[in-house]
């Protein structure tokens, strides 16, 4: 086991996991009470467009991502606020728009490679030192503002109406709360991969609701699973050459199944 | 000689609201004052809530005035002052992760600072609006696990933590059964006496209610403001006021 930590992209590679477990797990405890979950699957494919116009273009894919996830959320919820438009056709929409923009991108720039394959899957063999000083950076911010406001985001995910009549900013918090998850979302697809990290960041979420117990406690589960599922995916991502954001999904995934059995009525 | 005016704690003059061309409420004016006990009534879509909703700064008005404590409500940021326990309040999502205690704390939100802990003012204030509803022993409870009734008192409960001066209720007792409904009536009126809270509330439930108000709002479109419940509660009013023949039955208090 220790061996791993001889490589330095694997020490790159498990630190970036690590803050992006913490990152998902924390920021998707709101969306999945906000009841936003498929907010982060459109923000991903919308980092992709980032990506490549980063590959194509020249510039840092991951900077890109997170410019394009974060103006990609703005519309959303721009969208959802000032049409009479359903919230799940909204994020429909963006969704395979943004997939069909960034494959058009790719294909005429001639950037179809592994390269691109590691931000479709994840991989650890591609977070540079760039990467990892980029996700410390805006993930100690997002993280900051996370904890700045989660009890109003919390109050605003029991009841949004409530929250407003008690004087909460609500429209604010609901634009910064998807501009944290794009951000969060574009800093993770190095690790885990744009089509991947959605269920990172909402399964833990799902997994610790099963228990039933209080917001703190739902939290503070939520993050164990999303650290346990890093921890274990990345090293079997090492030890068998697999895609490292496949793996971390699939230890999710059996997090998940183990806490619908166990509490089970 | 000193004159000492009563500021209103809603001051409402000439409100309307449409929607396209559907006038839902014309021309209300009125005056809520420190204390008083108000019920709101009148036929469904007959506009309560949505007047509910505009003093309430959740829906704009078509045009008129809204004044709160004296100051218009896009001036207005005490918040705090105002409880509101919305018509669904005993609906609660049964999977939403959060004890009576997590939903009573969202009360003090608005009045904690960024990364705050609850203070010991919050505490106090969170564990007299549990005592004064009676929740207190089911501070750690799962609030999904509740009954329609107990959910109703933690969502008053939310609304005293923050300490209001007035409290606007919408359709409190939708789901809750009969025996809850008596206490429950009996409970908002032990809080406008004892805490001097300025209690409004819709209700359907005119007859078990009759002999507490001092207040009663008629909304239907038009709003009939009236001092002496009594009053207007004749079955020909009643009759007028929903469109259809009314029977009213009182459930008047026993005189000892």
């Amino acid at each position: 086991m220790i061996e791993i930590f001889e490589y330095d992209f694997m020490q790159r590679a498990f630190l970036a996991g690590i803050i992006i477990a913490v990152l998902a797990s924390v920021s998707g405890t709101f969306v999945v009470l906000r009841r936003y979950s498929m907010i982060s699957e459109t923000l991903a494919h919308s980092a992709l467009v980032g990506v490549a116009v980063g590959l194509v273009a020249g510039f840092n894919p991951l900077w890109m991502a997170v410019v394009i996830a974060i103006l990609s959320a703005w519309l959303i919820e721009y969208l959802r606020s000032s049409f009479s438009l359903y919230s799940d056709a909204i994020l429909a929409i963006l969704l395979s728009g943004s997939l069909a923009l960034a494959v058009v991108i790719v294909s005429l720039g001639g950037a179809f490679n592994n390269s691109l394959f590691s931000y479709l899957f994840g991989s650890i063999l591609s977070v540079t030192s760039e990467d990892v000083t980029v996700i410390i950076i805006f993930g100690t911010i997002s993280l900051g503002l996370l904890l700045a406001f989660s009890k109003e985001l919390y109050f605003i995910a029991y009841d949004e109406e409530v929250a407003q009549t008690s004087g909460i900013k609500v429209k604010f918090l609901n634009f910064l709360l998807v501009t944290v998850v794009a951000v969060i979302i574009a800093l993770s697809i190095r690790v885990v991969g744009s089509l991947l990290i959605g269920a990172l960041m909402v399964i833990p979420t799902i997994a610790a609701l099963q228990f039933k117990v209080g917001f703190i406690k739902t939290a503070l589960l939520s993050l164990v699973f999303a650290l346990f599922s890093v921890v274990c995916g990345m090293t079997l991502s090492f030890y068998f050459s697999l895609p490292s954001g496949a793996t971390i999904v699939l230890f999710v995934l059996v997090i998940f199944i183990l806490s619908l059995v166990s509490n089970k009525k | 000689m000193q004159m000492k005016f009563r500021v209103p704690i809603f001051d409402v003059k000439n409100l309307n609201f449409s929607v396209g061309e559907q006038n839902i409420l014309s021309n209300i004016s009125f005056e809520i004052f420190n204390a008083e006990y108000i019920a709101i009534i009148g036929p469904n879509g007959g506009g309560k809530t949505t007047l509910i909703r505009m003093l309430l700064d959740l829906e704009k008005p078509t045009n008129g005035e809204i004044k709160i404590f004296g100051k218009k409500l896009s001036s207005f940021n005490q918040w705090h002052k105002i409880g509101y326990v919305p018509q669904r309040a005993s609906h609660v999502d049964a999977n939403f992760p959060a004890t009576v205690l997590d939903i009573v704390n969202m009360g003090r939100t608005s009045q904690r600072g960024f990364f705050s802990s609850m203070s010991s003012e919050d505490n106090e204030a969170v564990k007299d609006a549990m005592e004064k509803m009676d929740i207190y022993n089911l501070k750690d409870k799962m609030v999904g696990t509740l009954s329609g009734g107990q959910r109703q008192r933690v969502m008053i409960a939310r609304a005293l933590a923050s300490k209001p001066e007035i409290l606007i209720l919408d359709e409190p007792n939708t789901g809750v059964d009969m025996v809850s409904q008596k206490s429950f009536y009996a409970l908002l009126k032990q809080l406008n006496i004892q805490e001097k809270i300025t209690i409004v509330f819709i209700t359907h439930d005119i007859g078990v209610i009759a002999d507490d108000i001092a207040r009663l709002f008629t909304i239907n479109q038009k709003a009939i403001i009236c001092n002496n419940p009594k009053q207007i509660l004749s079955c020909e009013d009643m009759s007028e006021l929903y469109g259809i023949e009314a029977h009213l039955l009182y459930n008047h208090k026993h005189e000892h």
